[in-house]
């Protein structure tokens, strides 16, 4: 049995990714502003002249299922980061509440310092478990915050409402809070908590705003294609229902 | 774009990612009357298990170092360090069901989790103050406001738990819960669905290599 719309949505956007990744500069576009990402940016730069460390949060989610989208993500934006904070004196920490995701920013973090051929630099304890469930990872977080002279925290994973502790404790240390998640209540609980709140599909966007790669890039112009192919299969719904046509 | 390097890695991770993923709108193929999908699903679940065990080497390696370098704090990683190791070792000889790693759990783990979770109220309370007083534009007073009325109509009053006054503000909270915010909510979920379906084609697609390169 084949799920038909679901499998046509799924080409339409697999075709509008590929095709966005090798033809996009044909007609270029420019993304909305927002202000998290471009203060993130000016943030990072700061923290590296001034020597202070960067905090990025993995969240809590675990690997599998659909927590696991706003990892990847936030797995995305990590190397870049670390890769033009790889110098500093004080290097990016990263911190999870899952083992499997501590392995990947591991691989990640590695693979950042292997590159820039400064593997020396590299100790495996920059990307660290805090603890297994979410309030344990969360009772971690203030002295982690203040231990290490945190100026900059990136909380970009999957949270529950832990996250707006997280985020709080970052605005009590007095330190810069990039938040966001999948989760919609916590995303409303980050809105009064962050600095910067990332809302709906925002955390997605970090790795097109933080010129990862033309991939992330597409990815914004293909959602939006996909989004207006679901809006107008939803106001077609909506017109053969008034008219009756289907019950 | 990088072709290069681990192709190992993003080999596999292609070919189990497109079953999975096609799986879920054709039949999945079986192999020796295994279905291959939920096979794949249930070697993720073991591996990320094990990778449990790895995390908590780490959580051990960075306390250990802490204690070992007295570096700021190093008293509560020597506590960490101590229970860590008592858990595992009563855990390992008595199993999960042993009595003290229930008095441990009910005792210990449980009023800490509790109280992190109290603590997120107050939390909450004072951040509706700080934001209202750090952003002054239309979004936070409907923010607060919305925050108030919800409260307000789910919330037992004081007095004239009766009134009509009540009776109004349990409707509003209705009103605003079933259309406002599930529409809303439909919304940031749909842009969320959306997201998280680009960022894991481009993990299939080998775009994105959180395994590293």
């Amino acid at each position: 049995m084949i799920d038909s719309l679901g499998f046509l949505i799924l080409l339409i956007f697999l075709g509008s990714l590929v095709g966005f990744a090798f033809f996009g500069d044909r007609w270029p576009v420019f993304f909305r502003p927002l202000p998290g990402y471009e203060e993130l940016g000016n943030e990072l730069e700061r923290a590296v002249e001034s020597g202070d460390r960067i905090h990025l949060s993995l969240g809590t989610g675990p690997l599998s299922g659909f927590e696991s989208a706003p990892t990847f993500a936030g797995l995305a934006i990590l190397a870049k980061i670390a890769s033009s904070t790889m110098m500093s004196d004080k290097p990016l920490i990263v911190s999870t509440g899952d083992g499997a995701t501590t392995t990947l920013a591991q691989d990640t973090l590695y693979s950042a310092y292997r590159n820039a051929g400064a593997e020396s630099r590299y100790t495996s304890t920059y990307a660290r478990m805090l603890g297994p469930t979410p309030f344990s990872y969360v009772a971690g977080i203030p002295a982690l915050l203040s231990q290490e002279e945190v100026a900059v925290h990136i909380l970009t994973g999957s949270f529950g409402i832990e996250g707006a502790l997280a985020a709080d404790f970052g605005r009590r240390e007095g330190v810069f809070v990039l938040a966001g998640t999948e989760d919609v209540q916590a995303q409303a609980l980050l809105y009064a908590t962050a600095d910067y709140p990332m809302i709906g599909e925002e955390i997605f966007a970090g790795g097109a705003y933080l010129d990862v790669g033309v991939f992330h890039k597409a990815s914004l112009r293909s959602q939006d294609v996909v989004r207006l192919v679901i809006v107008a299969i939803i106001l077609f719904g909506v017109l053969l229902r008034t008219a009756g046509i289907v019950p | 774009m990088r072709f290069r390097g681990n192709v190992f890695g993003a080999s596999v991770a292609f070919i189990v990612g497109v079953i999975v993923l096609l799986g879920y709108f054709f039949t999945s193929p079986l192999l020796g009357g295994v279905d291959i999908r939920q096979l794949l699903i249930q070697w993720a679940a073991i591996i990320a298990a094990a990778a449990l065990f790895l995390g908590l080497i780490n959580l051990f390696t960075v306390h250990w170092n802490k204690v070992n370098d007295q570096t700021q704090g190093w008293p509560y990683s020597a506590v960490l360090i101590f229970f860590f190791l008592v858990t595992i070792v009563l855990g390992v000889i008595f199993g999960p069901d042993f009595e003290v790693m229930n008095l441990l759990f009910n005792y210990i783990q449980l009023p800490i989790e509790a109280g992190l979770i109290a603590l997120l109220a107050i939390t909450l309370a004072y951040a509706g103050f700080r934001f209202i007083s750090h952003r002054k534009d239309v979004f936070s007073v409907v923010f607060v406001s919305t925050a108030l009325l919800v409260l307000m109509g789910n919330s037992p009053w004081l007095l004239g738990s009766d009134s009509t006054l009540a009776a109004l503000m349990a409707n509003l909270r209705a009103w605003i819960v079933q259309v406002w915010s599930v529409a809303g909510a439909r919304g940031i979920i749909l842009g969320v669905a959306l997201g998280a379906t680009t960022t894991g084609l481009r993990v299939i697609l080998g775009a994105d290599r959180p395994y590293g390169d």
